[in-house]
This record gives structure tokens, sequence and C-alpha cells, in this order.
């Protein structure tokens, strides 16, 4: 069950997306002219406009771009998660994507910071990712945040 | 472009106010129509004489109200324009679209509009929200709209340049002493010192409470004409001097200018070559001011500081009563109510009017005698940017 937790609503654009996640693979479209990945997805590379498009799965490595915590749940399904996290990540093949940060205290997360995909099965439908902190990563410690 | 030659050519002539605040058992319909019918009661002019209709984004009507359309607004107000607009997304173009119809020969007055009953009727921008069951795919990761994605782009800020808190709160404590001279703001009997901003609940980190704009119930709205019409009309002429937009328009999460530049920077710079001035010309600034950071960043992007030097620069009331740079003197968005960009528009046109009693910029709050004022206004988050430069005749 969702435990009344808003679900994905995947539409012709974003169903591969959804149906990757569901198969543990994070799929981006690569533009076969410039080789651009994009998010979000569609019909042409906002690049260069071309229509010709392969999707890829994507190594599920990047860095916190940034991230903010919740001290109020705007929907009563996440207030029991209070305090959580969420975060663009800016992925290892270039799209930002907005995720959760899991197996982290809020306080020790730090722009810039490593992170790798894991994956929540939410219900049998739905499949989220979400990312956790890549541990022993060599990273900045982020003075001044 | 060559703006230069519409320089002074349009000018705002009336402004609407509605009681404002909590005033409960109003629709957000009534707000407008009221708003409305006191700005053209305000410029001496009469319903027949608007051509032109232009709303803000109507967001969701709460409990059992309708969503309010120009035609509905038109309808109430007894009036058959001409032209009839409403953006559905947030965008800021209402100032330049009045004067481009204007100019173009369409209309002779245009009157824009807003009004909400966000307060009493339980929707939010910032905390609190009832009825804002989420639609977009971000909601399963427990995304929930405006305090966040402006909450993300200050701790990318953070990152980039020295910003935060200390800076923030200078920015919050500057403008509630200008609404603390506002009987009309939200915030006007309450006073705010450093420790109650850091003493303030956390909403989404970076921001507390006190980083976030205010929910309003009540109206805005004034009219745009011809400087020429202007002055044979009731109240003192303030000319739209300069004006510039920008709309980056990429979704914030996808975004790279969460640090700056917005969209503050090109429609800024717009603005001033229009008005063939520099920011060293500016008297006073009315900024769109949804969160403390987004002063911070709009400020920052015009050029009247560099990157993380606003933690200096909103120091010792700069920007507050008896400063050198007054910002946000009706209290803001943070202080005063929550109109969009009517809020800091409507603003700097009354104070050039000479029309703001105890607030009033010059003597009577220690600041300069206004000819010129800095408007912006700034659409979902950091999408779009409008930028205006309002000149007292």
């Amino acid at each position: 069950m969702s435990n009344g937790r808003p679900l994905p609503k995947p539409n012709a654009d974003t169903a591969p997306f959804w149906e990757g996640c569901q198969r543990q693979e994070l799929r981006f479209q690569k533009c076969l002219q410039c080789g651009t990945v994009r998010w979000p997805p569609s019909i042409i590379c906002p690049r260069c406009h071309s229509m010709d498009t392969q999707w890829i799965v994507a190594c599920g490595r990047g860095v916190i771009y940034t991230y903010v915590v919740y001290h109020v749940a705007f929907h009563k399904a996440f207030q029991g998660d209070l305090p959580y996290v969420t975060a663009v990540v800016e992925l290892g093949e270039g799209p930002h994507i907005l995720s959760n940060i899991v197996n982290c205290a809020p306080h020790e997360l730090r722009c810039d910071m490593p992170v790798e995909v894991v994956w929540e099965k939410v219900i049998r439908q739905f499949t989220l990712p979400k990312f956790k902190p890549v541990r022993g990563a060599n990273h900045d410690t982020g003075s001044g945040t | 472009m060559d703006l230069i030659r519409l320089r002074d050519k349009y000018s705002i002539v009336g402004i609407g106010y509605t009681p404002q605040g909590r005033v409960p058992e109003r629709s957000a319909l009534s707000f407008y129509v009221e708003a409305s019918a006191n700005a053209i009661k305000d410029a001496g002019l009469r319903g027949e004489d608007i051509d032109g209709l232009i709303c803000y984004r109507q967001f969701q009507p709460v409990a059992n109200d309708v969503a309010v359309t120009p035609y509905l607004l038109a309808q109430h107000l007894g009036i058959r324009p001409t032209i009839l607009s409403q953006e559905s997304y947030c965008a800021r173009g209402q100032f330049l679209h009045a004067i481009s119809l204007i100019e173009a020969g369409f209309c002779k007055y245009v009157l824009i509009s807003y009004g909400d009953n966000a307060l009493s009727g339980g929707r939010s921008f910032a905390k609190g929200a009832t009825n804002s069951e989420p639609t977009e795919d971000l909601a399963a990761f427990g995304e929930s709209g405006r305090v966040a994605q402006f909450a993300m782009a200050a701790r990318r800020a953070m990152h980039e340049f020295e910003t935060g808190p200390k800076t923030w709160k200078e920015i919050a404590v500057n403008q509630r002493k200008w609404a603390n001279l506002n009987p009309i703001a939200e915030m006007y009997d309450e006073p705010m010192t450093y420790e109650d901003y850091g003493n303030s609940s956390w909403v989404v980190e970076p921001f507390r409470v006190y980083d976030c704009c205010l929910v309003s119930d009540g109206g805005r709205a004034c009219i745009v004409t011809s400087t020429e019409r202007a002055r044979d009309l009731r109240q003192p002429v303030v000319t739209i001097m300069g004006i510039g937009e920008h709309n980056p328009s990429v979704d914030i999460h996808q975004s790279d200018f969460m640090a700056g530049p917005t969209g503050a920077k090109a429609a800024g710079k717009t603005s001033l070559d229009m008005a063939g001035i520099t920011i060293h010309d500016i008297d006073a600034c009315e900024i769109y001011d949804c969160f403390t950071y987004t002063v911070e960043i709009t400020l920052q992007d015009y050029g009247f500081f560099g990157p993380g030097e606003g933690k200096d620069w909103f120091k010792d009331g700069r920007t507050a009563p008896g400063g050198t740079m007054p910002v946000n003197t009706s209290g803001g968005l943070l202080s005063e109510a929550y109109f969009m960009g009517m809020t800091p528009i409507t603003e700097g046109v009354m104070q050039l009017m000479g029309r703001c009693g105890e607030r009033q910029l010059g003597a009577a709050t220690g600041t300069k005698e206004p000819e010129i004022i800095l408007c912006s206004d700034n659409g979902a988050v950091f999408q779009s940017f409008a930028s205006l430069i309002l000149r007292r005749l």
C-alpha cells in the first residue's frame, strides 16, 4: 500500500521512465544528434531540436545539487517522515531530478555530496528512485553551507 | 531595441484597495471587483472608460467559490472591454501587455486586477495547506510547492556564495519596520527583533516562518493609460519610466539560475536602459518578496551589491525607515499582504504620489524624497521576471 501517499501518474511522455524504475533502471532520453541526455522527457532535444532519440540507462550516481529539509508536512501522508529531505540530484549523465536523500541525517548533507540510487518499492506498480550518500567518497565538506 | 521612445509615455493613474488581511465570508471575486471599482474611482474614471482588462492568475478556487475570469469581473463591473486577458501560469507580463495594447492603439485605459481569499479560504502558499492535493509526479517524493522550491534555490545560493539566515534576518526585520508604519499591513501591530526571527519555526529549511510571505484575503488593482491622458486625471502623474521582462522559464528543479543570475538581471537592464538611468539614480525599491532570499537575489542581480555582499549591505537598517535605500516600504509580501506583484508595484506608485502617510518616503521617515522607484515582479520560481521603473513627473 502507498499509505495514502501520492503516486506518480505516468503519461505518454513519462511512462518509459516509470517502467524503467519498476526494473530498477534509471532511464533517460539521449539525443542521437548532439548527445545531450535530457529530463524531463520530450519529443525533441531542447538543445538541437532533433527527434532522433534513444533511451539509455543511467549509472545511478551523481551529486546533490541542492536540498531542503521539510519541517512541515504539506501532505498528511508525510507527517510521520518529518523531518525529511528532498533534493535535486545532478546525475553523472547530466540530468537534474528531484528525489529524496535517505540513509543520512539531514544535518550531514552538503551540496555536491556524492550519492547513488537506492530503489524503494512503494506499491506493486511503483518503485521510486531515491538516493543515499556514497560512503567513504572523497568530497568537499561544503564550507559555507 | 530602441525602447527609449516609450520612456515616460505611459502612467499608472489609479490604485484600488480593499479590506485586507483576514477578511472572512468573502469570495475571491468580490475582492477583484471591489479593488477594480476602487481603482476606477481613484483615477477619476468611469467604468465605460476601461477598454482593457487584465487579471493576474487565479489559483484553485476554495470551497464553493467560482474561478475568477475576466468575463466574470467585466460582468460584475458592468463593462464590455475591447480586450480581456488573464495569464494562467504566473508569468508577469501584465504591465508590458497593457503598454503594448495602448501603444498599438487597441486600448486607452487598461485595468490590471488581482484578488484572493486565500487566508480565510485555507489555501496556502506557505504553510497549513488544507486543499493542496498535489497532481504532479514529484508529490510522490513529498515535494509540495513553492516554499521548498525557493528554499532549494536559497540552499544552492548558500553553497555558491556567502548567504543565509544572517542576511535574511536583516531583510525580514527591516521590512517589518516599514509594516509597523502601515496601518493596513497584516503585521502592523507586531514588531520583529532578530531574536524573533531566529526563534521562528522552520518551515522548509533553510527557510523559517519569517522568511516566507503572508497569506492574505483582499485585492489590489490599478490602471495604465498614456501620460498625456494621465495629466487630465485626478492623481499626481506617476510614469512608467522603464520596463523590462525576462522569462528563463525552466522549472526550478532543472534550472541553472538558483543562485543567479535570475531574470532580474536581463529585465533590470532592459528597464534601466529604456529609462536611460543606472541603479545609482534609484531612490527606493519595491521588490517582489515571496521569500527573504528573493529580495536578496533580485537586488544582487540588479547590481546593488556583489554575490554574497548582501550580508553587509542590508545591515544597519539600510533598507529600513531612515535608511539610504528603502526597500518594500509597505512591509511587502513578507509583512503587509500578498497580492502578487501588485503589492510592490502599487506601493511604488502610492509613494511617488505622496499618499503613504506615516510611512511616506521623505522627511516623514528620514529618507530621500523619492523621484524614481524601482519595482519588481517575479512569477513561478524565478521563471518569469518583470522590472518597472516608476517616476514622479
